[in-house]
């Protein structure tokens, strides 16, 4: 054992040495400090209305524009001005007295067809489509009622609506599993860097002649990439945790998080004994790792969707159980890892 | 002259041989690097994972739903909600019985029945008294919905599950589109819904390419060139076959999800990469449908397909910066080091191999979706700045493991610069400080002025030519063998461009350009170029800091945003003067700290001027970027003397703040940073001063 620790002390002072490990931490914030802006980006995209109550005024006509109005009068945020003919509302659209121009006909097959403009390419337009679609829509569910009894099976009522900060889901299912993963990445790296260099600059001959096994090194190696990794994750969520965001089940997480490191690190380790070369190995491992966790993704229950269902205590037995295989699959690895290295060697 | 043009021409001929044997031989060692085997391996992981994921997709257990089963909802399994909360993958059902609020449920949801009626006349839902129970709340309403639209696409009487129909225009404010013509299109749109609604409309999209039908008429009649779009983008690969799909989804009645929060997760998302459906759709296309499949425009495919031209930058940084670094292992790069060839026709050997294939997967992947020559060309000074920041990066680094962090960090941070304004392509000016905007455009079938077009590659590829400079500088035998910190190279970087001011420094004789310059104001000229080098820097930091604080209330933001810019401008304008005195390249004495700072001020101001530009984008018209910008916007109705005044204000502030900080750099590094720290102070108070005078 102490050999090993010595060489993972090793290990742990030449990245402190380099103080790069700040550089990683660096990235991090930025990455937590850049999503705030991403999700705000992406809400006022899609859900405009959550962010501020947009007002949109829009110029209505034509004979089934009643039923628009009174679809207006139950949709916050949108209000409906009845003029008299087509040409009107397009005249108030075109001196910006209104957002949009919606003609509501009823048709002879007995529906209501609504032309609606708005307009091109401004700032504004999204904010006023979402706004038109809510106006519709709402004219569309009591446009149904109206028929309820042509239809089989009539729509199920809506819940009262309730607000809700669009950010809260982001910030679980996507915010925190990537700050959690990041650092497993980073340290199947390091340990690809780390065996390719004491090849390439021929040192690792020198370890050869100390009293240690091969196993012995790669050990070192890995016990130090593997260190490292959950304590940045523990720093993220506890700031996390300071910023009002509450993560529950941190134990469990940092315990799933540190059997994927082990079997990142194990990989990156079998990749780098195969290939000593550092462009080669560092391509297969990031070829490796993208196969790995884009499949692990996809698949229901993979490790991003465990850690969200953690985080945001909605986990149950079963997600208990993945993180058990997972500690049970990164040993295994490793295992085998090491013992194919240990029988082939590294670099040959 | 003609002599001395011919010479000049063997010359560039001799370097550019010269430049193409080192490409030649890096080419050569970089395939030996990743060699067959390893390609092969690489491949063979690729299949496995292709095999896996498309068996997995077969059986169903595949979805990229990261928010699957994220809120639990207790409801009865007899319950028709039951049915809406199956659909939905971010909801799980626990049976009511067992459902206990906060433990085991975040929802409860029980719906009202009037006295013996088989259908529910209302729902009551309970939530968790929590923001986790609001957007559980809020995901159930949204799922419902959706379940509601299922229900109603399954209903044989298509007028009434549809009775609205919607044809949605995008017209610019006086155009003379007559509105006889949209009633025209909206007759022929409810023969269509007739039939059966929305399905027939999502034919459209996929029948317009032919356009024969009397539907395809329906969209066609209405106005402008839905079929045209789509004709485009499709040309018959694989996009085209995800266009006829996307059709689908944005009439279809099932893609409900959209007005969620999180687009990845939605059935849009999933729906198929639809360029043309929605990229067409955004501005200048017709869509008809019900409400629900109204979708506001907004260029997701085309961003997605936009991020993929971004992913091969990762792995040609890895390879790049491998390459540099191996040159500086074990002294391997001494023996080129002492050729005649130059660093520079080093340099652009190494890295000219490498933009060849930036530029060929660049095109290939431009060709796979859609995109036109415009695409290549806004892709390329990325790239350029990704190698350019590796090579800085591999140049310092000391160990793999350093480069690896710098190659994450570089990764990190340009594709967030690169990808996140574009994501604001339609929405605001300032999307276009990413090149990566463009290629939005461009796959969107929008036209791209010139000016935009160099506003948006201009800086980034100043950036990239800045970084190739600054490593070049250390790219000698005393900097690339030696296990210098990264600071004190960076440091060395710098004083290398710098020449001597004062008495009593050494002077190593000058090279190029500088050696026409008097020697007397070389080393003044030198710090005020460089200063001025600094701006595209500057530029892109103020920005993303901008960026950064956009989401804070004004309140908060505005003032920490004047802080922040002017330690950054105060930064770059005194590091190369703290580079020169560590080296020794300036006397340490209080007249030459005040002349360099004075000179280093004015160079960043006449560059600061000459980026004017800013404002013929209109970036000044966002709030925050006022406070940016601040200095370039508003000044027009002031009396001509006071308008000098504020012009060459910013001169003054920028001499006097970086005097004061050269004093404190020709002390010691305590004594820079305490004067770094009062300069900030003082830059930010004069900010401060004049945006509350702008108000």
């Amino acid at each position: 054992m102490g050999s090993r620790l010595t060489v993972a002390r090793r290990e742990i002072a030449g990245l402190r040495a380099e103080k790069t490990i700040l550089l990683a931490i660096a990235i991090q914030l930025f990455i937590a400090a850049f999503s705030s802006f991403l999700v705000v980006g992406l809400v006022s995209m899609y859900d405009p209305g959550a962010l501020d109550g947009a007002e949109i005024e829009v110029a209505a006509a034509g004979d089934a524009v009643e039923g628009l109005e009174r679809a207006a009068a139950e949709v916050p945020g949108a209000s409906v001005t009845r003029y008299e003919d087509p040409s009107a509302a397009r005249a108030a659209f075109d001196r910006n007295a209104a957002d949009a121009v919606a003609m509501a006909t009823r048709d002879d097959g007995g529906g209501i067809s609504v032309a609606v403009t708005a307009p091109d390419a401004t700032v504004e337009t999204t904010v006023i489509v979402v706004q038109l679609r809510n106006l519709l829509r709402a004219y569309e569910r009591t446009e149904r009622v109206e028929r309820a009894d042509s239809l089989t099976r009539s729509p199920l009522p809506l819940p009262d609506s309730t607000g809700t900060s669009p950010y809260f889901t982001f910030t679980y299912t996507v915010l925190i599993p990537v700050l959690v993963f990041l650092p497993v990445f980073i340290s199947g790296s390091l340990v690809v860097d780390s065996i390719t260099e004491e090849v390439d600059r021929g040192t690792l001959e020198l370890l050869r002649v100390a009293p240690v096994t091969i196993g012995e090194i790669v050990d070192g190696k890995a016990l130090a990439a593997v260190a490292i990794a959950p304590g940045q994750a523990l720093l993220w969520l506890v700031l996390l945790e300071l910023n009002g965001t509450p993560v529950a089940n941190v134990p469990t997480i940092l315990a799933l998080m540190t059997a994927l490191t082990t079997l990142v690190v194990g990989v990156a380790a079998a990749i780098a004994a195969a290939a000593p070369d550092r462009r080669a190995a560092q391509f297969l491992y990031s070829v490796a790792v993208l196969v790995l966790f884009g499949g692990a993704t996809a698949v229901a229950g993979g490790p991003t969707n465990a850690v969200a269902r953690l985080a945001i205590d909605s986990a149950d037995p079963a997600t208990t159980l993945t993180v058990v295989v997972y500690a049970a699959l990164a040993a295994v690895a490793y295992l085998a890892v090491r013992r194919f290295i240990t029988v082939n060697g590294i670099g040959t | 002259m003609i002599d001395r043009t011919s010479r000049r021409a063997r010359e560039v001929t001799r370097r550019s041989r010269r430049v193409l044997r080192v490409a030649r031989w890096e080419a050569s060692r970089a395939t030996g690097g990743v060699d067959r085997r390893t390609l092969l391996t690489a491949l063979a992981l690729l299949v496995v994972a292709g095999g896996v994921l498309g068996v997995g997709a077969a059986t169903g257990a595949v979805g990229l739903d990261v928010d699957r089963d994220v809120y639990r909802v207790g409801v009865d399994p007899g319950s028709p909600y039951a049915d809406a909360v199956e659909a939905e993958p971010a909801l799980t059902a626990v049976p009511a019985e067992e459902a206990t609020l906060g433990s085991t449920a975040d929802l409860l949801v029980r719906e009202v029945r009037a006295d013996g009626g088989s259908e529910p006349v209302g729902v009551v839902v309970r939530a968790v008294d929590t923001r986790k129970g609001e957007a559980a709340a809020a995901s159930f309403e949204e799922a419902v919905e959706a379940h509601n639209e299922r229900l109603m696409a399954a209903e044989p009487n298509g007028t009434a599950a549809f009775p609205v129909t919607v044809t949605l225009r995008y017209v610019s404010r006086g155009s003379t589109l007559d509105d006889g013509e949209a009633f025209g299109g909206t007759s022929g749109t409810d023969d269509g819904g007739d039939g059966g609604g929305t399905d027939d409309t999502g034919s459209d999209g996929g029948d317009d390419g032919g356009g024969g039908s009397s539907d395809a008429d329906t969209v066609d009649g209405s106005g402008s060139g839905d079929g045209g779009s789509d004709g485009d983008d499709g040309g018959g690969d694989v996009a085209g076959d995800g266009n006829a799909d996307s059709g689908d989804s944005g009439g279809n009645t099932d893609d409900d999800g959209n007005d969620g929060w999180w687009p990845f997760g939605t059935d849009d998302g999933s729906g198929g990469l639809a360029v043309p459906s929605i990229g067409g759709g955004a501005f200048g296309a017709d869509l008809t449908g019900s409400p629900g499949s109204i979708t506001p425009p907004f260029p997701f495919a085309s961003l997605v397909l936009a991020f993929a031209f971004l992913v091969p930058m990762n792995f040609l940084t890895q390879a790049y910066g491998s390459s540099v670094l191996d040159e500086r292992t074990n002294r391997r790069g001494e023996p080129l080091l002492v050729t005649p060839l130059s660093p520079t026709e080093i340099v652009a050997g190494k890295t000219l191999p490498y933009v060849a294939v930036a530029v060929a997967v660049t095109s290939l992947i431009a060709l796979v979706v859609g995109g036109g020559a415009i695409s290549v060309l806004a892709v390329l000074p990325i790239a350029a700045t990704f190698l350019g920041a590796t090579f800085v990066g591999a140049v310092f680094a000391r160990s793999f493991k350093e480069l690896t962090f710098v190659t994450v960090a570089v990764s990190v941070l340009l594709t967030s610069y690169a990808f996140v304004p574009a994501i604001f392509t339609n929405v605001t000016p300032v999307a276009l400080i990413s090149p990566l905007t463009l290629v939005v455009f461009d796959l969107q079938n929008e036209s791209v002025s010139v000016g935009e077009f160099l506003f948006a590659t201009g800086p980034t590829a100043a950036t990239a030519a800045l970084c190739f400079g600054l490593g070049l500088g250390v790219y000698r035998e005393e900097d690339l063998f030696t296990q210098k910190p990264v600071t004190r190279k960076f440091l060395d970087a710098l004083a290398v461009r710098l020449s001597a001011v004062g008495d009593g420094v050494r002077e190593s004789p000058p090279t190029g350009i500088a050696a026409r310059i008097p020697g007397r104001v070389r080393g003044l000229v030198a710090v005020a170029f460089l200063a001025a080098c600094t701006i595209p820097f500057v530029f892109v930091a103020e920005l993303l800091a901008v960026a950064v604080l956009f989401a804070l209330p004004v309140t908060v933001s505005i003032p920490v945003l004047l802080v922040v810019i002017a330690f950054v401008e105060e930064v770059a304008k005194s590091v190369h003067l703290y580079a020169g005195f560590e080296r020794g390249v300036f006397a340490r004495t209080d007249r030459v700290a005040v002349a360099v700072g004075l000179a280093s001020g004015t160079g960043f101001f006449l560059a600061e001027k000459a980026t004017a530009v800013v404002q013929a984008v209109g970036l000044t018209e966002l709030y925050v970027g006022r406070a940016a910008f601040g200095s370039v916007a508003g000044l027009s109705d002031l009396p001509p003397p006071v308008l000098v005044g504020l012009f060459l204000a910013p001169l003054a502030l920028h001499g006097v703040t970086a005097s004061l900080s050269a004093v404190g750099a020709s002390r010691d590094r305590t004594k820079y940073v305490l004067a770094l720290a009062a300069a900030t102070l003082l830059h930010a108070a004069y900010n401060f001063g004049v945006v509350s005078l702008h108000g």
